[in-house]
C-alpha cells in the first residue's frame, strides 16, 4: 500500500519543494553569471573596436587598405571584421560584402547583421560594429563576433542539463526513499503495537543503537514498556495473592459450615458452627474492604477534603484511643512533642495512617514492652516517629513489608491481613511525605513530613507518660 | 405499628431484611424499583425508609433529594455497595441520615433503623438521667446515686452518647463513627476496650449491671427498672 503512499507524505513533499527551490537557485544563479559575462565580453570587445577604429581612422588612405588586411589577416579565429566603404558604400578593402544598410555611421558601436565577402561559414553573423566616416569621405567599418556568448551559454546549459537535473532528481528520489522508509518503519511498529494491544506484553519497539529519532524515541517507549509490564505482572501477582488470601478464611467458613449443616444435633451446636461460618466470611470481607480501600487511596488525588491539620493534635488523639488497649496488655505507650505542628493534609486519612502505625506497634510489642511515638525536628522536615519494644522488621524485610498481604513469618499467628502497611504508605505518598521503615530489633517507623518545619517557638516539652 | 419502606432491587436481600424487622415487629413495605418506590413513598408516609443507592428507574439519592425538596423529613438508611468515603459523604449530603456499605450484617441494618427512629429529641436539659445514672453536661461530673464516677473526655463522650440512647442496641462501627468519629479502623476489639473500662466504672461489683454485651453485636445502656 505504501508504494504509492510516499506521494502524499509529508517527507516526500519537502524533498520536492526543497528540490524545486534548489533548482530555480542554481537556475538564477547561472543566469547570473552568464549575463555579467556576456556584458563584461561585450564591453571589452566594443572598446577594442574603438581602439581598432580610431587607429585605422588615424592612417592615411593608402596605408589604410593594407592596414585592414593585415588586421584582417592576424585574426586566425575569424572573429574580426574589417571594411573600407567610398561614400557611396562600394566596398574598397577588408571582408565585407557591402556597408550594411542599419548600420549609422558615426554613432556608437552598435548590434548589426553583415555578409561576409568571402562567402563560406554559416550564414550572416549578429556583430558588433562601428562605422566612421573619413576625411576623404570614405567610411570605415570595424566589427567584432561575439560568439563567445554564445559557446557560454551552450556551456551553461549544458552544466545545468548534466548537472541540476540529475540532482533534481536525486533530491526527489531521496525524499521518495525516505518517505517510504518511514512509512515502513511506522507499520512497523504499528504492527508491534497492535501485539502489544493484542496482549503480548514482551514485544518491544524496533531498536537499533544509533543516535536517531526513530530509535531515540523507541528507546523512550521501550523504557515505558518495561515499567507497565513490571507493573501488570504485579497486578497480576496481586490477583493471585488476593485469591490466596480470601480461599483461607472462605474455607474456614465453608468447612464450619458443613459440619454444622450434617453433625450439629442441638440448635446450640448450629449456632457455633455458624458462628465460626461468620468469622470466616467477615475475614474476607475485612479483606475486600481493605483492598478497595487501598485502591481508593491510591487512586485519588489531593482532594477538597485537604486542609490544615495539627499533625500534633492527631498525636495525643491516637495516644489517647490506643492507651487502654497498651495498658491492657502492660504496654507502656508514651508520646512526646517538641513543638507543634502543622501540616496540610486530609485529617481522616493522616489519622488513619498513625492510627495504623500505632496498632501495629501495640499488636507485636509482647506484654511489659513499651511504643514510644515521638514528634521531632529533623534535616528534611519535621519527623513522627513510633518506636516498640516488640521484634521489629528485619533488614531484609524493609522493602517487603509493603508488599500487599506480606506477613512476617514471627507474626503469622497474630490477626490481620497484612495490608496495614499498605495503606499508611498510600496515605503517606498522597501527602508527598516519607514512610522510612528502619530494621529491627525492635520497631521503628516514621514519617517524614518532608518540608514541613514545626513551629519555630519551642513549648515547653510535653511529656505523657503513661503505666 | 411502625411502617418501613424497603426499597431495594435485589429480591433476596429485601426478603432477609423483611423477616428480620417483621420480626422485630415492624411493618414493612417492599418495593424493588425507584419509581414505585418513590410513589409509595408519597402514599403510605412511613416512619423510615431504607433505600438502596443503585436502583431500576430512578437511582436511591434522587429518590431522597425528591422527597427532601417536598419537606419530607421521613428519616432515610441508605445502603449501598460503593464504600469509598467520597460515596458516604455524597449520600449523606443529599438527606440521607446514615449509610450503611454493603455487604453488612442484618444487626446492624436494625440497630441503625431503631437508632433512627429513635432520634434522641435536641432537649436544653444540662443533666441526662438514666435510672441510677446522672451526667451533668456543663459539671462534667458523672454520678451513678451519690457514687462519682471519673471519666476521662473520651470515655464522657462515650457514656453520653449512651445515655442519650439508652436501651437501644449500639453497635461497634456506629460508636467508631460516632463516638471516635472513625470511618476506617484497624482493629474493632477498640471499642470493647474502651466499654471494658467504661463498664467497670459505672457497674461496680455488687451493683446491677446496667452496660450489656449483646454478643455479636453490640452494647445496650439499660436503665434498672
Amino acid at each position: 500500500m505504501y508504494q504509492l503512499q510516499f506521494l502524499h507524505s509529508n517527507t516526500f513533499r519537502w524533498a520536492f519543494a526543497v528540490a524545486g527551490l534548489f533548482a530555480t537557485f542554481v537556475v538564477v544563479l547561472f543566469g547570473f553569471i552568464y549575463f555579467n559575462i556576456d556584458d563584461y565580453l561585450v564591453a571589452r570587445s566594443d572598446h577594442m573596436i574603438g581602439t581598432q577604429t580610431d587607429f585605422f581612422v588615424s592612417l592615411p588612405f593608402d596605408r589604410e587598405v593594407s592596414a585592414i588586411e593585415d588586421h584582417l589577416r592576424e585574426d586566425s579565429r575569424g572573429v574580426q571584421f574589417a571594411g573600407l566603404f567610398d561614400p557611396q558604400g562600394k566596398r574598397l578593402a577588408g571582408n565585407l560584402e557591402r556597408l550594411p544598410a542599419e548600420i549609422r555611421v558615426d554613432a556608437p558601436i552598435q548590434a548589426v547583421r553583415v555578409t561576409r565577402s568571402n562567402g563560406g561559414q554559416s550564414g550572416d553573423p549578429l556583430i558588433r560594429a562601428m562605422a566612421r566616416r573619413l576625411e576623404d569621405g570614405n567610411i570605415v567599418l570595424v566589427g567584432r563576433a561575439v560568439d563567445e556568448t554564445l559557446e557560454i551559454s551552450h556551456v551553461v546549459g549544458e552544466a545545468l542539463a548534466f548537472g541540476l537535473m540529475p540532482a533534481f532528481f536525486l533530491c526527489l528520489v531521496a525524499g521518495a526513499w525516505l518517505s517510504v522508509r518511514t512509512q515502513k518503519r511506522v507499520e512497523e511498529v504499528n504492527q508491534r503495537v497492535q501485539r502489544i494491544v493484542a496482549g503480548d506484553l514482551r514485544e518491544r519497539l524496533p531498536y537499533r543503537n544509533i543516535d536517531e529519532p526513530f530509535s531515540r524515541l523507541a528507546a523512550i517507549v521501550n523504557g515505558m514498556l518495561n515499567e507497565m509490564e513490571t507493573m501488570i505482572n504485579a497486578l497480576a501477582g496481586v490477583g493471585n495473592d488476593i485469591a490466596h488470601e480470601l480461599r483461607t478464611p472462605l474455607t474456614r467458613a465453608r468447612l464450619a459450615l458443613e459440619r454444622g449443616r450434617s453433625k450439629a444435633t442441638t440448635l446450640e451446636q448450629l449456632q457455633q458452627s455458624t458462628d465460626k461460618a461468620l468469622g470466616g466470611i467477615d475475614q474476607s470481607l475485612a479483606i475486600v474492604t481493605a483492598l478497595l480501600r487501598l485502591a481508593d487511596i491510591e487512586n485519588s488525588r489531593r482532594s477538597a477534603a485537604f486542609g490544615n491539620v495539627a499533625f500534633d493534635d492527631l498525636l495525643r488523639e491516637v495516644c489517647d484511643i490506643y492507651e487502654p488497649i497498651a495498658e491492657d496488655k502492660q504496654i507502656r505507650l508514651s508520646v512526646a512533642i517538641e513543638a507543634k505542628l502543622e501540616v496540610c493534609g486530609d485529617r481522616d486519612l493522616l489519622f488513619e495512617a498513625i492510627v495504623n502505625i500505632v496498632d501495629n506497634a501495640v499488636k507485636f510489642t509482647p506484654e511489659g514492652g513499651r511504643v514510644d511515638i515521638e514528634l521531632v525536628h529533623g534535616d528534611r522536615g519535621a519527623v513522627m516517629r513510633v518506636r516498640d519494644t516488640g521484634p521489629g522488621i528485619s533488614e531484609q524485610e524493609t522493602e517487603a513489608v509493603l508488599r500487599r498481604f506480606y506477613r512476617s513469618e514471627k507474626v503469622r499467628n497474630t490477626p490481620g491481613v497484612g495490608l496495614g502497611l499498605n495503606l499508611v504508605a498510600a496515605i503517606v505518598k498522597l501527602h508527598e511525605f516519607q514512610l522510612v521503615i528502619h530494621p529491627g530489633p525492635g520497631g521503628r517507623v516514621e514519617i517524614v513530613c518532608t518540608g514541613k518545619q514545626m513551629g519555630l517557638e519551642t513549648k515547653r516539652e510535653e511529656l505523657f507518660l503513661r503505666a | 405499628m411502625t411502617k418501613v419502606l424497603l426499597i431495594e432491587d435485589d429480591g433476596e436481600t429485601a426478603e432477609e431484611i423483611s423477616a428480620e424487622l417483621i420480626d422485630r415487629g415492624f411493618d414493612v413495605e417492599w418495593s424493588s424499583d425507584g419509581i414505585e418506590g418513590l410513589d409509595k413513598a408519597r402514599a403510605m408516609r412511613p416512619d423510615a425508609m431504607i433505600v438502596d443507592r443503585l436502583l431500576p428507574g430512578i437511582d436511591g439519592l434522587t429518590i431522597i433529594d425528591t422527597l427532601r425538596k417536598d419537606q419530607v423529613r421521613t428519616p432515610v438508611l441508605v445502603l449501598s455497595a460503593l464504600g469509598a468515603v467520597n460515596d458516604r459523604v455524597r449520600g449523606l449530603r443529599v438527606g440521607g441520615d446514615d449509610y450503611l456499605t454493603k455487604p453488612f450484617a442484618v444487626v446492624e441494618l436494625v440497630a441503625r433503623i431503631e437508632a433512627l427512629l429513635r432520634r434522641p429529641t435536641e432537649t436544653r436539659e444540662t443533666i441526662l438521667r438514666v435510672g441510677q445514672l446522672e451526667l451533668d453536661l456543663i459539671e462534667r461530673t458523672a454520678k451513678r446515686d451519690e457514687r462519682k464516677i471519673d471519666l476521662l473526655p473520651r470515655e464522657f463522650r462515650l457514656l453520653e452518647y449512651m445515655m442519650r440512647r439508652s436501651d437501644q442496641l449500639l453497635t461497634r462501627a456506629m460508636l467508631l463513627e460516632e463516638v471516635w468519629n472513625y470511618k476506617f479502623i484497624p482493629t474493632t476489639n477498640l471499642v470493647d476496650v474502651h466499654m471494658g473500662r467504661i463498664r467497670h466504672k459505672v457497674d461496680q461489683p455488687g451493683e446491677t449491671p446496667m452496660i450489656h454485651n449483646v454478643r455479636g453485636a453490640g452494647f445496650i445502656l439499660r436503665a434498672l427498672s
